[in-house]
């Protein structure tokens, strides 16, 4: 038989799209939604069960309070996986995906429930939720937040949301303020750019300000809803799915006013680019007096070897002072936080063992040892106890803000809303956009995201 | 004298060994198929079927993430992406970015190149430590120029401090941002230039030296009519080379600004990234990826038949 060329190219285009196929059919081996006797399928083999988080100090605690978990099952080893925060998002869900992934529990910031639900990527875990969580162990706004799906409110629970994750690490904004040059913290927003100024003209150097401004996933969006918050103004209507003209009414524009024009130039030169690192680094270096950071990112300005405000914990908290934020015509605060899910592509055993951890990580003990770990815990007695908040000296700007907490939206479409409120706030704030164009900008562009998915 | 003829034995008596045997059905074309066969599905898999698979995905609306079934738009990506104010916003910046950085590195390259081709000790030595930041990783640039462009911690505004020139927002002032990532391509791709410049130079014949200096042609001359004509042609090589690479820049503006100030910074690739990424609109973003492929191939096919042309004078 004659082998010609076109019949090789035929048989290795077939096989390409055997392969591409193959690729794109459903991976994994779980089901949509979870079991409640999970336990009958827990393994007795090794076996590592893997999460994947963005690096920062809260992933390594959770490595460490794996350790925790080996003791009750010695076979498992638990595995925390980072990668930068700027590519968190894509690093699940381009698994996702693919129908396939190299994790079992993804930690999903609280805006990306909706879209990996959506898209059927997690278990639905509310049968597993109901068996064996206490719930009213936890703030309603939490288990909302952090794991249910849809929301009529955002982070408000309603009767027919289903279950799709528990909080893990819960978070907010804290204001750092030097205790040494600004006596008192400041109780609203008005004192707090009046101290920074008057800080900042007092200690030449010195800069009155740092916040995320960075044009990267939610780091300036998150800055502009506090300040949003803050002065009163709503992100949207979620029962009308409507944006445009609540975002950038009269209160939306005053904070874009105060943020863009007071606030930003007590900043450093030069920061209009910062995020996580920066701020803390310019905190460590004793170059701004206030800064606004989230809590899960706080252990690095205690940490003496980067910092210049003194040798030992000790003496660095001399000079820095922890309040939640001020408030002014409104009292919110940002949701940060996220809850761990379990990935609907891991296989079997994998899942069980991830609704193993779930349970056993409800337990108050538990709680509290991840506290003491620098995790930020989501059970109320927890949050109230003094093993809480004595564990580290931020932690009661947390239980004091759970109250106050709003979130973002938390529809399929976040990623692109996000991307858009970040690119122009930073325009904003960067002088690029002028601050009222890049709020009517962020209205109408987030506007027609949801106009297309009605 | 003689007999040098040898007889050639009679075809009957003679039988194949037994290997050729074994694969007579093994003919010249079936082995050469056989050799190819290989590269040819690595070809299929990775480059062929990948880009019409985009190609066909870029008629539809679908999305990596969801799961539910594509529907067939026929041209509607295309005419959307053609018409978006955001697509031409970017379409300029990429414009500017190419223009700009091909033009100072195609200078800045074939300046260094001549001045090195002039050396006769040290070339070598000089040559490797030129090409050093072109082996590096563009991810690895980016964060060392990160570091060292900052406004408060960075090296470069500490020395211009020092010199009494004050700071720049290098990275976040709208007007400098995207000269920053101009500089830092440059500074990573000039040597490629250079790299072919130098070939072009040395390959230049001595003897026409030898004898424009017989005709006691001016040193610049000798560079307008000999060594410039002879470079060209491989010198427009690089600069295309460099060309679609710097159409296609996407590390750098991650890494260096994420595309801001604002959108300041964003080029086409970055663009289709997010359209691919955030919201995984795969099919649009399917259509993007073919429009630039169709841009580049265009381009390219013009520049190529001008090269042609330059070549037959």
């Amino acid at each position: 038989m004659r082998i010609r060329p076109y019949r090789v190219a035929a048989a290795v285009a077939v096989a390409c799209a055997a392969v591409a196929l193959a690729a794109c059919g459903g991976g994994g081996g779980g089901n949509a939604a979870a079991s409640t006797d999970f336990q009958s399928k827990l393994s007795d083999k090794p076996l590592t069960l893997s999460f994947i988080w963005f690096e920062w100090p809260p992933a390594h605690a959770l490595e460490e309070l794996g350790k925790e978990y080996t003791k009750v099952r010695p076979n498992v080893t638990i595995k925390v996986n980072t990668v930068p925060i700027a590519n968190w998002h894509d690093a699940i869900f381009t698994q996702f995906a693919a129908k396939k992934t190299n994790f079992d529990m993804p930690i999903l910031d609280s805006q990306y429930i909706g879209e990996a639900v959506e898209n059927g990527n997690i278990l639905d875990i509310t049968d597993f939720a109901k068996k064996y969580v206490d719930r009213s162990a936890y703030d309603p706004y939490f288990l909302a937040a952090y794991g249910q799906y849809p929301q009529t409110k955002t982070g408000e629970p309603t009767p027919n949301s289903r279950t799709y994750g528990l909080p893990l690490m819960g978070d907010t904004w804290s204001m750092i303020y030097r205790k040494d040059l600004i006596k008192q913290p400041p109780q609203t927003w008005d004192e707090m750019i009046a101290a920074a100024r008057q800080c900042q003209e007092e200690h030449p150097g010195m800069s009155g300000l740092a916040f995320h401004q960075a044009n990267a996933t939610d780091a300036a969006a998150v800055t502009y809803n506090t300040v949003n918050g803050v002065y009163g103004g709503e992100l949207w209507d979620p029962a009308k799915k409507q944006i445009e003209g609540i975002v950038n009414n009269a209160a939306g524009k005053k904070a874009m006013d105060v943020l863009v024009n007071q606030m930003k130039p007590l900043t450093p030169k030069g920061s209009g680019n910062w995020f996580i690192d920066e701020v803390n680094a310019a905190i460590n270096q004793g170059k701004v007096c206030i800064g606004f950071q989230w809590i899960g990112a706080m252990p690095g300005l205690l940490d003496p070897k980067s910092s210049k405000l003194g040798t030992t914990k000790e003496e660095i908290l001399q000079k820095l002072g922890f309040a939640a934020l001020p408030k002014q015509d409104s009292d919110y605060v940002p949701l940060g936080g996220m809850g761990m899910h379990i990935s609907k592509y891991a296989p079997a055993d994998h899942q069980a063992e991830a609704l193993n951890f779930m349970k056993w990580f409800q337990q108050p003990e538990v709680q509290t040892r991840w506290a003491q770990l620098g995790g930020v815990p989501g059970r109320k007695d927890v949050l109230a106890s003094k093993a809480f908040l004595d564990a580290a000296p931020y932690n009661k700007v947390f239980t004091d803000s759970v109250p106050r907490l709003r979130d973002f939206w938390n529809l399929p479409q976040y990623a692109k809303l996000v991307n858009i409120q970040t690119t122009n706030v930073n325009a904003a704030l960067n002088g690029t956009e002028k601050p009222d164009e890049a709020l009517d900008k962020i209205a109408s562009e987030q506007q027609a995201i949801l106009d297309e998915s009605k | 004298m003689a007999d040098t003829t040898i007889t050639p034995p009679s075809r009957a008596g003679l039988t194949a060994p037994p290997a050729a045997r074994r694969f007579r059905h093994l003919t010249d074309g079936r082995l050469a198929g056989l050799f190819i066969a290989p590269a040819l599905a690595l070809l299929l898999f990775l480059s062929i079927f990948p880009l019409l698979w985009a190609l066909y995905l870029s008629f539809t609306d679908y999305s990596a993430t969801r799961d539910v079934p594509s529907n067939w738009i026929w041209f509607q990506n295309y005419t959307d992406l053609l018409s978006s104010a955001e697509v031409h916003q970017r379409a300029i910046t990429t414009l500017i970015f190419v223009v700009s950085a091909i033009a100072l590195q195609t200078l800045l390259g074939f300046t260094i190149a001549y001045l090195i081709s002039r050396r006769t000790r040290g070339r070598g030595a000089l040559t490797t430590l030129f090409l050093i930041p072109m082996m590096l990783s563009p991810v690895v640039v980016g964060l060392f120029w990160k570091f060292m462009l900052d406004a408060q911690f960075g090296v470069v505004n500490s020395f211009l401090t020092t010199l009494g020139l004050g700071e720049a927002e290098w990275l976040t002032d709208k007007r400098l941002a995207l000269l920053s990532v101009i500089v830092v391509d440059t500074w990573q791709w000039t040597p490629f230039i250079m790299l072919i410049a130098l070939a072009g130079l040395t390959a230049v014949p001595k003897y026409l030296y030898e004898a424009s200096e017989i005709d006691r042609a001016s040193e610049w001359l000798r560079f307008r009519h000999i060594t410039l004509p002879l470079v060209w042609p491989l010198l427009l090589i690089a600069v295309l080379f460099r060309a679609i690479e710097a159409f296609r820049l996407f590390d750098l503006v991650y890494i260096l600004t994420g595309g801001g100030p604002g959108v300041s910074t964003e080029t086409l690739s970055f663009h289709v990234y997010k359209t691919a990424f955030l919201g995984f609109d795969t099919g649009r973003a399917s259509a993007y990826g073919i429009l630039m492929v169709i841009v580049v191939i265009v381009l390219a096919q013009f520049y190529l038949r001008y090269l042609n042309r330059l070549q037959e004078r």
